[in-house]
This record gives structure tokens, C-alpha cells and sequence, in this order.
């Protein structure tokens, strides 16, 4: 067995010695700039680009493509390649606040953004709608409008008569704000020219998608794009796809015939790049007097741009979360005058745990029960949706571990009835978490040398969450070597195809691969260790070089590696022919509210996770307690605030944006069931990123109404919410 | 950004005459953490910076005294609060510090910038929105707007914008002066004088001409310093601005009355607050759960909300009765 290192790249971290794609700083390179609508919606009639041209050091400024130079890259849900369908710079539309009017190119970042700001520009403004129900907001009923399986709405059994038949019954209403990723590392690059190949460096999670979407874009050959994506700082989703910053950098590359680096403003991030939706989220569910739960109607109002529909997938997991009978979703699509929101982390988990939790918990007190109690007694080994079984799913013992952990035998089950000797209130509330366990397509290349060395090269993008060391601990434990003699390679569209790391399946997709690749052309057993010298040397070379390609099961493979290939999404599950999966997590917090002040703290948490295999014990923990940070940020603390006469977001910078500080987070117990999941891959493993976040809310939300006696509809909960309840 | 010319004088004198050479767009700057956050948001302008941040003779830090304490003008934000006599005698001052801020910004910050910050309003800080303070007669965005953060005392037609910082509370608490250099020679202005309503001139935040120089803060010493806090309430427990603070400083009888009693707001006002109504509703008196609400209650007495903000009334009595609480029971020890 290897010696891991907690992660192989840490010392580079922590040394600063790692590098970022906008770290690249090739000789000569020219910096960008954009100017941005200072409007919402409607015309430009003018752009005013004097000023800027006459500053010093300025060399281009672009305020239109030529359709025959720069098209849209598409829309990532629809085909295409780009988080939105909408390229800036084609045409005289503005679509939303801040999208860009024009580009600068300058000698360097000052001037660039000196130049920026001195365009100005005349606009034919017209009314805008920014929230759900403001006036010109378009509702679409989603099945109608994208008429495709993957999108309709969950129904299972006549789930109204049972509601209206049922016993005892609860309607929750929540809605879930707009909210940004707000990585550490900006969105930002460097493209440039070497002959006739484009060479983009950037920070992405889809690395394929952004090398075939530029191919796209200015009709050239993915053979001659190279995206390499050494490592992300941070991207939750908002960085899943093409960012349209960079087709025109690789236009203005090439008309000055120097490299061009451009990186948003922090502002930036927030209005040319997607985010989470408001959501609206209504829940009715229906029990008889035991507790048992009889029917689910979850209903959902879901943010999008007017150009492209963003898919909603809430009723996916709230179907799924117990053994319930009788299930129907709705859910509807709101257009809005904003640029495209999209995934960011547990998309749309997050939000419906959070209605579907706190509906569940109601339940509990409506009936009397014990909320774990309630939760076993609801648990179910078979997929509701689909009558087919769970791959695997340890709900059950998530809870109960968690429990023991917690110590929630000590709990008196009334609101307002646990108290500290200052009068503090005390709340304790429990939460389950899910997540869909999908699988992709992948190609892994692979090199083993006499040496004993092993390269790994496979779709994968290291955002921080340790893939780098998952997959070298992996390798290295199957074969029975040290894990410093692995080297990964992942991100670099030059060693192997990438498909988007994201939804938690990267690990998932990526390790069968490895492995297939490896047991195949060494022809070792199965399982046990490999002498990498020996089984080298008798292939009769110092090196032997493989490729294997891997299907998730049930994917038609020709079919996939095409996509895969082409940088298109090539997912599969939760529902695979035999079996479906999902990742689970049951978490238990602790609230403390101030009686003198009702300041919120959350001094402890207990999560246990079912994510299969363990991977790396020590990034998996740090997963999660990432996870259960951002839900007590997403429950407490993070709203991005929208000004309905303007647009846009209001609080769009680091100090104003309130993701938690470190004082903000407390103790976090994080356990794991870590049992193979072999069904879905020879790993055994599902995934755990994202699943880790899903039900911090509800659980908080379920402590704030213990201690308090009330419910919170509204995220995020603030002081003024809580005040009036001390 | 724009460019700028810079100069770094070697003494009060040379920064003084630079300043006033440079004309009236010029500025002293210091640490930078307000100013050129600023000028990224096009809101600062200037023409020419005059840095002040390493004059040796402003970054004095001296409480051996009998009479004040004295903090030069580019002392580190970081460093007073770690100043050993400030820590143990004066709570007050160090928790309004240390609770402002990061530690990083601390490092850079200087205690007379910090006198002089500007509002966070996010109106105030792009340029898209129309804003009396950045530009007079515009009006204001706030006002029909998201004004959670807004103050709701000192509030005028014109602009209610919070005073976001903490250290000027706790130094209007303690009476502190600042002693200022200007072309026309030097002068003392007290706490209380040195920042003003915003009327109908919100874009005058404080008494100062632009060519004058801080060149040191003075702290009376008091022993009212010892039964000090600074209790700040915010969207998470670091890094943000007050919504509601509160800088209590007491003394106590031996019987355990209150005898001399200071409280001063921030998070909720358009300037640093006195809340003298509120001192006197606890001195002479000893202090119970209902003394304490009762200052809070005259703390914000005549306290007139917007749109989002009214709970930063209850909010600011809370914490004036909270920071009463923890004032008094550090003055019994
Ligand atoms: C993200 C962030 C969070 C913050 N959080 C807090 C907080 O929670 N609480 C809080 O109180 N503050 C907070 N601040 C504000 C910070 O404390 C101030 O920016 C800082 O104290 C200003 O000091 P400086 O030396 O950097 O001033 P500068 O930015 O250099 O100058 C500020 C102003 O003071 C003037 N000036 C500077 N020195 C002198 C002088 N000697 N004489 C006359 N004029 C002078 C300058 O001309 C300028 O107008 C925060 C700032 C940031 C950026």
C-alpha cells in the first residue's frame, strides 16, 4: 500500500507554486478589457470609442464581429458550448446589465482598463424584468416548452387524490435567491497563436467543451484549438463551459499577432458569468396519521434568461427522497432579462431538500414522531420513479450513525424548550441530502515505463477537490505502487479528450477508465499488486503506451465517444437499465441564537455521507466540510440583491457578498458508510461534491424552527427574520 | 483608474505644502484601503496622491501618558490594537479596531484613514446609480432602493447613508480629539466636531479642508476605559460592516452604580452617535435587564426608517443594552 500524502499537490499550494491559467505570461502578451451596458435591455444606437483610442499604449478597440469571423458558441443545454447562447459583440442588442459593448486591447492592464473606461454609449432603453414576478417576466410550463424526456416532470400514482385523501397535510412555500459562485480565482485567460493553432490557457471545468466551442465560433478545426486548464481555482459550476470572453481574445490575438490576456473584474464574474436562479419552491405533502408518507406535489417557479431556457431538475431528487407512492412535479421556467444562470453547486438539490426537508420535518410535528424516526420509517431500497432498486443507498445508516454522533437521544423534541444558562436559544434539527449518481463516457491514455513511473492522462479538471490525488491514490493502491511514482495528467485537451468535471462524476467517470486501460493491455489479474518493471519489461520495451475508452452502463458507446469527443456532454444516470443511483447524506445541526441580540451561530455539525468508495479520505472530508460551510452561507448569509429598476446585482464584490468567514464556521463532524457502490463502476465509487451541501439548509432551518418555534420561507435567514422571535 | 501623480514628502511640513500645491482634486493618502478602492470604482478621482504613510513622526504610538493617550495619524490600525495598554485599559478601543476589517487590511490601514472612510452604501460605490454623495444633485438611489444598510438616525431628504466605520465610535465614546496641520497652521478638533449630518450636502462628510493633515488622534485617559466594549452586529463574524454597534464605557460606585457612562453608535447613523439620552437613563442608577433596554429605547428614540431598515431599530436598542451589560460586569471586576 502506498504512503499517500494527504494531496500530492499540496506543497505546491501552499508555496504558491502552482499555476492558474491567467498565471501565464508569454512574451509580449497585450492585455484585455471590456466596456459593459450600463442598460438592461434594448439598443445600442451609439458607441463612443474616441476617448479610449487616444490613450496611450491602447492598440485595438472592437466594438462588432463580422458574423463570417465570431458565431455563437451555443448553449451547453441545447448542443453547443457556450454557459449562454448570447456571443456580445455580433449585434446592437443588449440582453442584460453589464454585458459587453466593447473590447480593449492595451499594452497593459492599466491602460486597458483606463480605455474601458472611457467608452461610453447612447442606448434605446426598454422595460426589463429581473425577478419572478415582476411585470414582463414570461412564464413557460418547462415540459411544454423543451419537449424533451429528460425534462419532463416526475409524476408517479394520481399523487392529488392521495393529498387530498390524506390525514394529515402540509404546504410549505420557499424561495431560494439569487446567488453567485464567487471562486477565489477569477474568470480570466490567455490565448494565443503558434502558427495556425489557437492555445488557450484558462481556468475551466469543460476544457473539451471550450477547445470545440472556439472551433465553432471562428470556424476552424477542434484540432487546431489546445485548451489546457492547469488547475481551477474554484468553479462550482461557473465555469462548466465556454465563457464568451474568449472568442474575441483569440480574434484580437490574431489581428495584433501577440498573445492576449484578459481577467474579469470581480464585478465582472458576477454579471457575464451564470449563477444561481431564483426559485420558488412549493411543496404539499401528505401522510397518514402514523407519519407515513402518502404524497408528494412539488411545484417550481425557476429563473432563466429570455435567450435560453435553463433546464430546471428539481423534481429528479425530491421524487426520490423517501418511499413515497404517489409523486407530481411542475416545474415552470420564469425568463428574465439577466444573462443565463446555470449550475452551481447542488443546482438544484440544494433548493429542494431545503422545501422538501422542511416539509418532511412539519410532518414530524404534525404527527408527533421523532423526526429521525420519521425519516427511517419513510426510508425505501427501491426507486419510487422507476421501480427499479437503488444501486445502493444507506439513508438509514447515514441517520443513524449521525444521530449516535450527535447525541440526538438528548433532544426534547418541543420549539423553544432547550436553552443555555444565558437564555440562549438552543435548536437541533436533522436534514437528508441526495444527490443523482451519474457516469460519463471517457478516454484514458496511459503510460507505464520500466522505471516503475505510471503517467495517467483522462478526462478531469483539478478544481481544488483533489482529483489529481483520487486518482494517483487509486492508481497506486491498485497496482501496488508508491503513489510519487504516478504522475496525472488532467485538463489538458492535448493528452486526452475532456469531457466536463462537474455534478460530482468526474472521479466516478474517470477512475474506470484508468483502470480498464491498465488490467487490459498488462494482462494482470484482476485485482492485486502489479510489478510495474517486470510487467513493463515483458511487454518486451521501457514503455508501453494504451488508451481505453469507458461507457457508463447502458450508454450506447459509438454514440458517446462521438459526443465525448466533440466536447459535448456525454452523462448518463441517475437511471441506468437495471438499477438507478444516487449519493446520500444525512446531517444534523446545532443552532444557537443570542437571546440578547439574535445573532445565528451553527456551533456544530454532524454529517454522514454514503458516496460509495471513499476515495481519498482526507480531500473527501474536506469536500464536505466545504459543502456544509456553503450550506450554512446559502441558509444564512449569501443573497445576491437585485435592484428591480436597474438590473444586475447590487453587492457584487468579496465584502459585500457575505460567503462565511472563518469565524463563521465551527465544529464539523464528517463520517462516511464507505461502501462500494460496484454496480455503477468497478470503483465502486458515486459521488460526494456536490451531495454534501444537499440538506444543510433544511437542517438548519429545521434547528432555527426547534429553537424558535417558526418557519423560514425565505433564504437567507437574517437577523431581521429572527428577531422577532427571541 | 485613472492616472495619477504621486509624491512621498519627508515630513508634515512638505506634505502640507505638496498638498497644497497639487490643487484642490489632490489627496493625502495613507494606507490606500478606502481610497484606492475607490478610484477601481471611478469613484475617487484625484489628480495627485500625497502619501503620508511613512512619515516616521505620524506613526507614533504613545499611552505612557498621565492626560491622553496619543495615536500618530499613520499608526497601524493593526498595531494600536495590539498596543498592550490599549488592550487591557481600553477594550473599548481595541474590539473596535480588531473587529473591523482583516487582519490584512488592519496591517495597512492607518487610524486617521480610518477616520475619514466613506460609506458603504452600494449606491454611493457605482457610478450607474444617482447619488447625492458622489454626485450632488443627482439624488438618491437608496432611498426607494435596498437600504437595509442605511442609517436611521442623523437621516436627511438627501442621503441617509450609514457611517461605516467602528474605531471613530469608539473614540467619539471617549471624547478623543484630532490634532490637525494645515497651511494655515494647526488646530484641534474634537471627535464630536469632526464629522457632520449630511443636511443637504451629503458629500461633505466632515469638517476637515482638503489640504488639512491629521497628524495625531488623543485619547483622554479615563478609567471608564477598563469597563469598556465594543459590541458589533453584522451579516457574519468577521469581515463585514456594522449593522447596528454600540461603544459603552462605565464606571461604577462601590455599589455597584453607575457613575459616569458613555455610548456612542455605529451601523446605524449617518455619523458617529452620541446617545447622551441614553447615558442618562442608566447613570445614578444601577444597571438591570430594564435600565439597559430603557437606554436602548432613548439610544434610538426618534430613530426614522426606510424600506428594509426598520429592524435596525430593536436591532441598535438590543445592542446598547448588550454592550451595557458586558460594560458594566467588566467595570465589577
Ligand atoms: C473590505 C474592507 C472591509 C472593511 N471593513 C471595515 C470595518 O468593518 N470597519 C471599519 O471601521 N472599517 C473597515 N474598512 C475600512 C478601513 O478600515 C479603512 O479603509 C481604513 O481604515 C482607511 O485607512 P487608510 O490608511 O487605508 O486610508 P486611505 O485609504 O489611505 O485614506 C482614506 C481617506 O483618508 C484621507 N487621509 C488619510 N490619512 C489622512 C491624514 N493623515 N489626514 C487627512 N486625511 C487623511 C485620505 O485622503 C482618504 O480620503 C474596511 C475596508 C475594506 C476595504
Amino acid at each position: 500500500m502506498s504512503t499517500a500524502p494527504a494531496r500530492v499537490d499540496a506543497r505546491a499550494k501552499v508555496t504558491g507554486a502552482l499555476r492558474y491559467g491567467a498565471d501565464r505570461a508569454p512574451e509580449s502578451v497585450a492585455y484585455a478589457a471590456f466596456a459593459v451596458a450600463t442598460i438592461a435591455r434594448g439598443r445600442i444606437t451609439g458607441v463612443d470609442t474616441e476617448a479610449a483610442l487616444n490613450l496611450p499604449g491602447v492598440r485595438l478597440v472592437i466594438t462588432r464581429f463580422d458574423p463570417d469571423e465570431l458565431t455563437s458558441p451555443g448553449f451547453i443545454m441545447t448542443g453547443g458550448y457556450g454557459f449562454q447562447s448570447l456571443q456580445p459583440l455580433l449585434d446592437d442588442r443588449i440582453a442584460y446589465r453589464g454585458q459587453p459593448i466593447a473590447l480593449v486591447v492595451a499594452d497593459t492592464p492599466l491602460a486597458a482598463t483606463e480605455a474601458a473606461e472611457l467608452i461610453t454609449a447612447a442606448y434605446e432603453p426598454e422595460p426589463a424584468a429581473f425577478t419572478l414576478d415582476a411585470p414582463g417576466a414570461e412564464t413557460l410550463v418547462q415540459a411544454q416548452a423543451i419537449p424533451i424526456p429528460m425534462f419532463a416532470d416526475t409524476a408517479v400514482g394520481d399523487a392529488d387524490a392521495a393529498f387530498a385523501a390524506a390525514p394529515v397535510q402540509v404546504d410549505v412555500e420557499v424561495s431560494g435567491p439569487n446567488q453567485h459562485q464567487v471562486p477565489m480565482e477569477l474568470i480570466g485567460g490567455v490565448v494565443e497563436w503558434h502558427g495556425d493553432t489557437l492555445v488557450v490557457h484558462e481556468g475551466t471545468q469543460n476544457s473539451g467543451a471550450v477547445q470545440n466551442g472556439l472551433a465553432r465560433q471562428l470556424g476552424i478545426s477542434p484540432d487546431r484549438v489546445q485548451v489546457i486548464s492547469p488547475s481551477v481555482g474554484g468553479g462550482f459550476g461557473q465555469k462548466n463551459s465556454l465563457q464568451p470572453h474568449i472568442g474575441p481574445l483569440a480574434i484580437a490575438a490574431r489581428r495584433l499577432g501577440r498573445p492576449v490576456k484578459l481577467v474579469l473584474t470581480r464585478p465582472q464574474t458576477f454579471h457575464q458569468a451564470s449563477f444561481r436562479p431564483a426559485s420558488r419552491q412549493r411543496v404539499r405533502l401528505g401522510a397518514d396519521s402514523s407519519g407515513r408518507l402518502v404524497a408528494a406535489i412539488h411545484e417550481i417557479d425557476q429563473q432563466t434568461s429570455r435567450h435560453d431556457l435553463f433546464p430546471a431538475m428539481y423534481t429528479e431528487v425530491s421524487s426520490r427522497f423517501y418511499g413515497i407512492g404517489a409523486f407530481r412535479g411542475l416545474q415552470r421556467l420564469v425568463r428574465t432579462d439577466v444573462q443565463t444562470p446555470g449550475y452551481m453547486r447542488a443546482p438544484f438539490e440544494h433548493i429542494a431538500a431545503y422545501a422538501m426537508e422542511s416539509a418532511v420535518d412539519e410532518i414530524a410535528y404534525a404527527t408527533g414522531r421523532d423526526p429521525v424516526e420519521l425519516r427511517l420509517a419513510n426510508d425505501t431500497a427501491v426507486d419510487p420513479v422507476s421501480g427499479l432498486p437503488f444501486s445502493s443507498r444507506h439513508v438509514a445508516e447515514c441517520l443513524r450513525r449521525g444521530a449516535e454522533r450527535f447525541g440526538w437521544a438528548e433532544r426534547s423534541p418541543r420549539p423553544r424548550s432547550m436553552r443555555g444558562p444565558d437564555g440562549t436559544l438552543i435548536g437541533w434539527g436533522v436534514a437528508i441530502g441526495a444527490y443523482p449518481g451519474s457516469a460519463a463516457a471517457a478516454i484514458a491514455r496511459m503510460s507505464a515505463h520500466d522505471t516503475g513511473t505510471v503517467e495517467v492522462a483522462v478526462a478531469g479538471h483539478e478544481m481544488g477537490q483533489g482529483i489529481r490525488t483520487a486518482i494517483a491514490r487509486l492508481v497506486a493502491d491498485d497496482l501496488g505502487i508508491e503513489i510519487a511514482a504516478v504522475k496525472v495528467g488532467v485538463g489538458d485537451t492535448r493528452s486526452a479528450p475532456q469531457h466536463l468535471t462537474a455534478g460530482s462524476w468526474g472521479t466516478a467517470t474517470a477512475l474506470p477508465a484508468v483502470h480498464a486501460a491498465l488490467r487490459d493491455r498488462l494482462g494482470v489479474p484482476r485485482t492485486g499488486p502489479v510489478d510495474m518493471r517486470a510487467a513493463v519489461a515483458a511487454t518486451g520495451g521501457s514503455r508501453i503506451e494504451i488508451e481505453a475508452t469507458s461507457v457508463a452502463r447502458g450508454q450506447p458507446a459509438d454514440v458517446v465517444v462521438d459526443r465525448l469527443r466533440k466536447g459535448l456532454l456525454a452523462i448518463a444516470g441517475p437511471e441506468y437499465p437495471e438499477f438507478v443511483t444516487f449519493s446520500h447524506i444525512a446531517h444534523f445541526v446545532e443552532v444557537r441564537i443570542e437571546a440578547a441580540t439574535g445573532r445565528v451561530r451553527v456551533p456544530r455539525v454532524v454529517s454522514v455521507a454514503d458516496c460509495g468508495r471513499v476515495a481519498s479520505p482526507v480531500t473527501a472530508a474536506s469536500q464536505v466540510r466545504g459543502g456544509v460551510i456553503w450550506g450554512i452561507g446559502a441558509t444564512l448569509r449569501e443573497q445576491s440583491l437585485v435592484d428591480p429598476r436597474y438590473g444586475g446585482f447590487l453587492n457584487p464584490t468579496m465584502e459585500e457578498y457575505p460567503i462565511p468567514v472563518s469565524a463563521d464556521v465551527h465544529r464539523i463532524d464528517v463520517d462516511f458508510i464507505d461502501e462500494p457502490d460496484l454496480l455503477l463502476n468497478p470503483v465502486g465509487v458515486k459521488g460526494l461534491g456536490e451531495v454534501c451541501m444537499v440538506g444543510v439548509s433544511a437542517a438548519i432551518g429545521n434547528a432555527l424552527f426547534h429553537a424558535t418555534g417558526a418557519r423560514f420561507r425565505r433564504l437567507p435567514v437574517r437577523i431581521e427574520d429572527v428577531l422577532p422571535h427571541l | 483608474m485613472r492616472s495619477f501623480t504621486y509624491t512621498a514628502p519627508t515630513s508634515v511640513a512638505d506634505a502640507v505644502a505638496a498638498i497644497a500645491s497639487a490643487g484642490p482634486q489632490a489627496r493625502f493618502f495613507a494606507g490606500g484601503t478606502t481610497l484606492f478602492d475607490l478610484m477601481k470604482l471611478g469613484v475617487e478621482r484625484p489628480s495627485a496622491l500625497v502619501d503620508v504613510s511613512r512619515l516616521g513622526e505620524l506613526e507614533v504610538i504613545d499611552t505612557s501618558g498621565d492626560d491622553h493617550l496619543v495615536f500618530g495619524a499613520s499608526a497601524r490600525m493593526a498595531d494600536v490594537a495590539a498596543d498592550p495598554v490599549v488592550l487591557r485599559d481600553y477594550p473599548v478601543l481595541a474590539e473596535s479596531l480588531w473587529r473591523a476589517a482583516s487582519q490584512q487590511l488592519r496591517n495597512m490601514a492607518t487610524v486617521a484613514g480610518n477616520l475619514l472612510q466613506r460609506t458603504r452604501c452600494p449606491y454611493f460605490r457605482d457610478e450607474l446609480y444617482p447619488c447625492n454623495k458622489r454626485r450632488p444633485g443627482s439624488g438618491c438611489a437608496a432611498r426607494d432602493g435596498i437600504d437595509r444598510g442605511s442609517a436611521v438616525l442623523g437621516t436627511g431628504d438627501a442621503c441617509s447613508a450609514a457611517f461605516a466605520g467602528d474605531w471613530p465610535v469608539a473614540l467619539l465614546a471617549l471624547d478623543a480629539v484630532v490634532d490637525v496641520v494645515g497651511p494655515r497652521g494647526e488646530r484641534t478638533v474634537t471627535l464630536a466636531d469632526l464629522h457632520v449630518e449630511p443636511g443637504d450636502t451629503p458629500d461633505r462628510e466632515h469638517s476637515l479642508a482638503p489640504d488639512e493633515l491629521i497628524v495625531r488622534i488623543r485619547v483622554p485617559v479615563t478609567p471608564a476605559g477598563r469597563g469598556s466594549t465594543y459590541l458589533k452586529i453584522r451579516d457574519r463574524e468577521s469581515y463585514a460592516f456594522a449593522l447596528a454597534s454600540a461603544a459603552v464605557a462605565v464606571t461604577l460606585t462601590g455599589g455597584g452604580v453607575v457613575e459616569e457612562c458613555r455610548i456612542a453608535l455605529g451601523g446605524v447613523a449617518t455619523r458617529p452617535w452620541r446617545a447622551y439620552a441614553a447615558e442618562r437613563a442608566v447613570t445614578g442608577r444601577p444597571l438591570s435587564a430594564e435600565t439597559a433596554r430603557a437606554a436602548g429605547e432613548a439610544a434610538l428614540a426618534g430613530a426614522r426608517p426606510g424600506n428594509l431598515n426598520a429592524f435596525k431599530i430593536e436591532l441598535g436598542e438590543r445592542t446598547v443594552a448588550e454592550a451595557l451589560r458586558i460594560a458594566v460586569e467588566r467595570a465589577g471586576r
